[in-house]
C-alpha cells in the first residue's frame, strides 16, 4: 500500500504548523477533541474526589455512631457521672490526646461561620458559572474579566473565612472525634479552595488577555464544573456538621 | 511502496528558545531545588514547631512535603500551570521540545512528555524499586535462617518488613501500567501520544519524588507497623511513619493522574476504525485497572492523611482513648487494599492474553466474555474488603456476606483463566520466552487462587490469618502471578521498547531459576503456615527451623534468578540483536509501526480494518496500512 500525495501533504501541513495552542492535550487536536478530553478528565477527577468525599462522610457517621469511650463530643464526661479521671483499670475514659482530663461536653461549632464559608465559595462558583454563560453568549473580556475578578475575590474570602473559623472554634483537634472530623472537613475545604484559587487566578488572568473571547468558553465551563462540585461538597459537609453534630 | 518518504519528526530543527523554562530543568535541578526546599522547610519548622506537642512529627512532615513540592518544581511539574495562569500557552515548538526533540539521551532525565520516554523511565524505576525491595526481602530471609537470629534487631526487622512490603506494592502497581500502558498502549490504539502528555510526565516524576521519603524512614526510627500500618500502632510509631504516609499521599496523586490519563486516552484517542470491540485485551485491562485505581486511591489518601493528622495535629480518628477506632483505619485501608491487588493484577493478565494469542497464533478465546470477566472482577473487588478483617472482631454479622462476595470473585477469575487456557488450547504454539512466563503464571496462579479460597473462608481464616500461609498465598498471587506476568510482558515488548531482541538464552536461564525459586520459597511458607508459624516475626520456635531454611534457600535462588533476568535486560538493551518492527509476526498495531518508534508513533495515521487477533483466518486483513520508510531511518534514528 502506498500513501497518496494528499496524505503526505496533510502530514507536512500538520508538522509545519506554528500556531498558538490552548493549554493541555496533544498538539494535533481540534478544539472539540481537546474539549472532549478535558471534559472527561474533569469528570474523572471529580469522581475520585467524590470517593474521598464519601469516605469523609463515612468517617463522620462511623465515629459518631461508635462514640468510642464516649468521646464523640465527650457528652458524658461530666464530673457528676463519675467517669472523670483514671478508672480502676488505670484507663482514663475521658481525656484528650495529651492525657488531660476532659470535664465537660465539647461544645458545637458556631454554624454561622460554617454557613459563611460555604456561602462564599458558592458565590465564587456562581460567578464563574455566570462568566461561562456570558462567554457562551459571545461576551468579551469586558464582561468576563470583572466576573472572574469577583469569583477570585470570593474564593479568597472563603479561604480567609475558613482560616478565621479555625481561630474561633470552641475546641481543638485533640478534643474528641467530633472535633477531629470537624477540623478535618475544614482542612479538606482549604485544600479544595486552594485548588480553586489556582484555577480562578488563571481564569482571572486569562480573561484579562481576552482568552475567553470569541466563543472560547470551554475552560470557563470546565472550571465551573469543578467549582460547583467544590461548593456542593462544602455545603454538604457543612450541613452535616450543623445537623448531625 | 511510497517514493517520497516523510521526514522523522525527531529531525525537526527547533527555535533556540523552544520549550521555555523546560530548557533549564532536569533531574539535577529537581534534586537541587528539592533538597534546598526540604532544607528550608526543615530549618523553619524546627525553629517554629519543635517545642510543640507533636514537634518532631511536624518537622518531618513539613520537611518531606517541601522536598516533594521542591523536587517537582525543579523538574518542571508546575511550569504548565504557571504558563496557563500567565496566559503564555505552549506553542507547537514548545511542545516538541517538551517531547524531547533534539535532546538525545538527555530527555530521559527531563520532564519529557513523549509517552515512550515516560514508559522507558517507568521501566527503569520499576527495576530499581524491585532491586531495593528484593534486597530487603533477602535481609528478611537471612534473619529467618535460624530461630533466634541476631542478624538484626527485632526493631530493624519490623522496619524492613514494612518497607519491603510497601516498596513492592508501589513497584507492582506501576510495573505494567507504568512501562507498558505508557509505551505500548497508545500505539496499540493508534494514538500519537497519551491524552495529556504533561500529566503523563507528571505521574512519573511524582512517583520519583515519593521514593526518598519511604527510604528515609529507616533513618527516622523505622516503620514498625507492617505494610498495612494498622492503627493505633502506626499512630504511636516513630517519625518514620510520617515519611511513609507522605510517600503514600504523593503516590496517590501519581496513580490518580495516570488513571485519568489512561482512561481519557483510550476513550477519546483511538484511531479510525479502532472500535471498543477491537481493543486488545491489554488495553481493556489498562482502562479497567485505571478506573479501579481511581476508586481505590482516594481511600488510600483518606486512610493515610487521617493518620498524618492523628500524628501531627492530634486528631483522634484511630485512637480509642480520643473516641476513634482502629477499625476505621482498617476499613478505609482495605477499601483501598483489595481493589488495589486487582489494579496490580489486571494489567499483567491483559499482557499475558496478548502473549497467548500471539504465540498460539489463535484469536483470543471468548473476547467478550473475557472483558466481562475483567469488569466483573473489578466490580466485585470493591465489595470484599472486610475479608481482611475476619479476625479483628469488626462486625461479625458481616463476615458471611463478605465471605460470599469473596468466593464469588472466583467465578470471573475462573472465566478469565478458562479464556486464557482456551486461547492457547490446540494452538500451533510458538514457544518463545514470553510463553514460558505465561505457563508459569498459570501454574502459580492456580496455587495462589485456590489458597485464596481457603482464606476467604471465615473458620479457616481464623487459623491461617496471622500465619505464614497468608504470606505464601499473597506472594504466589502477586509475585508468582503478577510479577511473573510483568516479566512476560517485558520479554514480549522488549523489542519494541528497546529496539533490540532480549537474549533468550540468558532469559530462559533466569526463567528456570525464578520458577524453581518461587516454588521452594513459598511452598515452604505454606508448610510453615500449616505448622502454625506466625508471620512478621523476627524470631520463632525451633519447630519451624527446617521449613524456614528451605524457604530462605528458595529465596536466594529466586533472587539469583531475578538478578539473571535483570542482567538479561541490561545486557540485551546494550548489546542485543537489532529487532525488526514485528519480530513475533503479531497483529496488533504496536507491531505495525517502525522500530524505533517515531516521535508520533505512526508516519501515516493508521486506519484499523480488523480485529487484532485475526490469526489463522485466511482472509484476515492487516489491521493497518503498511508504514512508509522514513528518510532518516537507516541513519539509526535518535534512539
Ligand atoms: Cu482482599
Amino acid at each position: 500500500m502506498s500513501i497518496t500525495d494528499q496524505q503526505m501533504h496533510d502530514s507536512h501541513d500538520d508538522h509545519g504548523h506554528h500556531g498558538h495552542y490552548e493549554e493541555g492535550g496533544n498538539h494535533h487536536d481540534t478544539a472539540q477533541e481537546k474539549h472532549r478530553k478535558e471534559h472527561m478528565a474533569t469528570w474523572l477527577f471529580i469522581f475520585g474526589d467524590v470517593v474521598f468525599f464519601l469516605l469523609e462522610l463515612f468517617f463522620w457517621f462511623y465515629l459518631r455512631a461508635n462514640n468510642t469511650a464516649g468521646m464523640w463530643r465527650a457528652a458524658n464526661c461530666t464530673p457528676a457521672n463519675g467517669k472523670l479521671g483514671p478508672t480502676d483499670e488505670g484507663l482514663n475514659t475521658c481525656t484528650d490526646g495529651l492525657f488531660n482530663p476532659i470535664t465537660h461536653a465539647i461544645p458545637k461549632a458556631n454554624p454561622v461561620y460554617t454557613i459563611i464559608v460555604f456561602a462564599l465559595i458558592a458565590i465564587a462558583a456562581a460567578f464563574v458559572w455566570f462568566a461561562e454563560v456570558q462567554s457562551r453568549k459571545g461576551a468579551t473580556k469586558k464582561t468576563t474579566h470583572p466576573l472572574t475578578a469577583l469569583a477570585l475575590f470570593f474564593v479568597l474570602a472563603a479561604i480567609a473565612a475558613q482560616f478565621y473559623q479555625f481561630q474561633v472554634l470552641p475546641f481543638t483537634t485533640i478534643q474528641g472525634t467530633y472535633a477531629s472530623t470537624f477540623e478535618f472537613y475544614m482542612g479538606s475545604n482549604v485544600a479544595h479552595f486552594l485548588l480553586a484559587l489556582v484555577i480562578v487566578t488563571g481564569l482571572w488572568s486569562r480573561s484579562r488577555l481576552g482568552k475567553f473571547d470569541n466563543g472560547k468558553w470551554y475552560q470557563l465551563h470546565l472550571s465551573r464544573l469543578f467549582l460547583v462540585w467544590v461548593a456542593a461538597s462544602c455545603v454538604i459537609l457543612g450541613l452535616v456538621t450543623i445537623f448531625f453534630a | 511502496m511510497s517514493t517520497i518518504a516523510p521526514m522523522l519528526l525527531e529531525d525537526t530543527k527547533l527555535e533556540p528558545k523552544a520549550g521555555g523554562f523546560y530548557r533549564h530543568q532536569n533531574f539535577l535541578t529537581g534534586l537541587i531545588v528539592g533538597i534546598l526546599s526540604g532544607f528550608i522547610g526543615w530549618v523553619v519548622s524546627l525553629a517554629l514547631l519543635q517545642g510543640s506537642n507533636f514537634g518532631s512529627d511536624m518537622v518531618v512532615t513539613v520537611t518531606l512535603t517541601c522536598w516533594v513540592i521542591g523536587f517537582n518544581a525543579g523538574m518542571g511539574t508546575f511550569n504548565a500551570i504557571f504558563r496557563w495562569i500567565l496566559g503564555h500557552d505552549q506553542n507547537h515548538e514548545d511542545e516538541l521540545y517538551a517531547a524531547g526533540v533534539g535532546q538525545g539521551w538527555k530527555r530521559y532525565w527531563k520532564y519529557c512528555t513523549d509517552h515512550k520516554v515516560v514508559g522507558t523511565q517507568y521501566l527503569v524505576l520499576v527495576m530499581v524499586l524491585f532491586g531495593v525491595g528484593g534486597t530487603l526481602a533477602m535481609m528478611i530471609r537471612t534473619q529467618l535462617l535460624s530461630p533466634n537470629s541476631r542478624f538484626m534487631s527485632p526493631e530493624t526487622y519490623n522496619a524492613i518488613v514494612s518497607i519491603h512490603g510497601m516498596i513492592m506494592i508501589i513497584a507492582t502497581i506501576i510495573m505494567v501500567s507504568g512501562p507498558f500502558a505508557n509505551f505500548i498502549m497508545p500505539i496499540m490504539i493508534g494514538a500519537k501520544d497519551m491524552a495529556f502528555p504533561r500529566l503523563n510526565a507528571m505521574s512519573f516524576w511524582v512517583v520519583v519524588s515519593a521514593v526518598p521519603p519511604i527510604l528515609g524512614s529507616f533513618f527516622l526510627g523505622g516503620v514498625p507497623a507492617g505494610w498495612t500500618t494498622y492503627a493505633p500502632l502506626s499512630v504511636q510509631a516513630p517519625p518514620a511513619m510520617d515519611a511513609f504516609a507522605i510517600t503514600i499521599c504523593t503516590f496517590v496523586i501519581s496513580v490518580t493522574v495516570a488513571g485519568i490519563n489512561t482512561l481519557v486516552t483510550v476513550l477519546t484517542m483511538r484511531a479510525k476504525g479502532m472500535t471498543m470491540g477491537r481493543l486488545p485485551i491489554f488495553v481493556w485491562g489498562s482502562i479497567i485497572a485505571g478506573g479501579l485505581g481511581l476508586y481505590a486511591m482516594p481511600a488510600f489518601l483518606m486512610a493515610q492523611s487521617a493518620l498524618i493528622t492523628d500524628r501531627v495535629v492530634g486528631t483522634g480518628f484511630y485512637v480509642a482513648e480520643q473516641g476513634g477506632t482502629g477499625w476505621l483505619y482498617e476499613n478505609t485501608f482495605w477499601i483501598m487494599g483489595h481493589p488495589e491487588v486487582y489494579v496490580i493484577l489486571i494489567p499483567p493478565v491483559g499482557a499475558l492474553i496478548e502473549i497467548a494469542s500471539t504465540f498460539a497464533r489463535k484469536p483470543v478465546f471468548g473476547y467478550k466474555v473475557m472483558v466481562a470477566g475483567i469488569s466483573g472482577i473489578a466490580t466485585l473487588s470493591i465489595m470484599v474488603w472486610a475479608h481482611h478483617m475476619f479476625t479483628t472482631g469488626w462486625a461479625p454479622t458481616l463476615a458471611d456476606p463478605f465471605m460470599l462476595t469473596t468466593e464469588l470473585i472466583s467465578i470471573p477469575t475462573g472465566i478469565i483463566f478458562l479464556c486464557m487456557v482456551g486461547t492457547i488450547w490446540r494452538g500451533s504454539i510458538w514457544t518463545r520466552l514470553p510463553m514460558y512466563f505465561l505457563y508459569l503464571f498459570i501454574f502459580n496462579f492456580i496455587i495462589g487462587g485456590i489458597t485464596g479460597i481457603y482464606l476467604s473462608d471465615v473458620p479457616a481464616d481464623q487459623y491461617f490469618h496471622g500465619n505464614m500461609f497468608v504470606t505464601a498465598h499473597f506472594h504466589y498471587t502477586l509475585l508468582g502471578g503478577g510479577l511473573v506476568g510483568a516479566m512476560g510482558a517485558v520479554c514480549y515488548w522488549f523489542p519494541k521498547v528497546t529496539s533490540r531482541m532480549l537474549n533468550e538464552r540468558i532469559g530462559k536461564t533466569a526463567f528456570w531459576v525464578v520458577a524453581i525459586g518461587i516454588q521452594i520459597t513459598y511452598m515452604a511458607q505454606f508448610y510453615e503456615g500449616f505448622q502454625g508459624m506466625a508471620r512478621r516475626v523476627a524470631n520463632y520456635n525451633a519447630l519451624f527451623v527446617d521449613a524456614n531454611r528451605v524457604s530462605s534457600a528458595g529465596a536466594y535462588i529466586l533472587m539469583a534468578g531475578m538478578l539473571i533476568f535483570m542482567y538479561a535486560i541490561i545486557h540485551s538493551w546494550r548489546h542485543g540483536k537489532k529487532a525488526s518492527a514485528n519480530p513475533w509476526h503479531a497483529k496488533s498495531l504496536e507491531w505495525m509501526t517502525l522500530t524505533p518508534v517515531p516521535l508520533e508513533n505512526f508516519l501515516v495515521d493508521p486506519v484499523v480494518t480488523g480485529h487484532p487477533y485475526g490469526y489463522g483466518e485466511p482472509d484476515s486483513k492487516p489491521v493497518a496500512p503498511e508504514m512508509p520508510v522514513p528518510v532518516s531511518a537507516n541513519s539509526g534514528g535518535s534512539h
